[in-house]
């Protein structure tokens, strides 16, 4: 059960295959994979910049998955969430789990990644050829989490 | 007490981190007003920025909350993690 933040980029293959052999005895292993977008609004990418306040972000990651794992029955967990400069088609994010059935791993990522949107202490600012842009958070992304409290 | 400020309200204010002192518990309206009297920089941050979050010792809490001396204040706006 392990939280990274890095800003250096990973090998998805090598985290899932390194997941895997330590949980041999899990009936399902789901990943999730979160990229950068080549473009936004029709506007190109150079590369995005991910800010972070590590501090809070752990801390509200250590109790947001307290709370998933009284929800759900998982048996571990991997979440990678990379900060710095990240490029067009580079991974962003990796959310892998582990357990004894697929019901629990799917809703597990789904209800970790609508929380990340809203609530990780992570702020996005996407870089064009001749300006940027700090992403603004989006309402739908908002309602997700409202709806699922 | 130490305040921190993130994404767009760092970059309009133009540096990271503040130290103020505290002797009495204020509302962190209070202390945002009080930001404000320092330079147009502040005040474009606190006008422009819109929707503004707030965070105490790493919890989330709301601009009525008291902070005292000793106290982390974070402000910043909406997230876009994940």
């Amino acid at each position: 059960m392990k939280i990274f933040f890095q800003k250096e980029s990973f090998l998805v293959e090598e985290k899932f295959k390194k997941f895997s052999k330590t949980n041999s005895t899990a009936g399902s292993i789901i990943s999730f994979v979160g990229k950068v977008r080549p473009t936004n609004n029709k506007k190109s990418i150079t590369n995005i910049e991910i800010e972070i306040y590590e501090k809070m972000a752990l801390l509200q990651m250590k109790k947001i998955i307290f709370k998933l794992k009284k929800k759900y029955k998982i048996l571990d967990f991997l979440i990678v969430h990379r900060f710095g400069k990240v490029k067009p088609q580079e991974n962003i994010l990796l959310v892998i789990v582990a357990s004894e059935h697929r019901k629990e791993g799917f809703r597990f990522i789904e209800d970790l990644v609508d929380w990340l949107k809203v609530k990780i202490t992570f702020w996005k600012k996407e870089n064009y050829l001749n300006d940027s842009e700090w992403i603004e958070q989006k309402e739908s992304d908002k309602k997700i989490l409202i709806t699922s409290n | 007490m130490k305040i921190l400020y993130f994404a767009k309200l760092k970059q309009y204010i133009g540096k990271n981190s503040d130290f103020i002192e505290i002797k009495d518990n204020k509302r962190i309206y209070e202390v945002i007003d009080e930001l404000k009297k320092r330079n147009k920089n502040y005040r474009k941050a606190f006008n422009e920025v819109t929707n503004l979050q707030y965070a105490v010792n790493c919890e989330y809490v709301n601009i009525e909350e008291t902070v005292k001396d000793k106290d982390e204040l974070a402000i910043f706006p909406p997230v876009t993690g994940g």
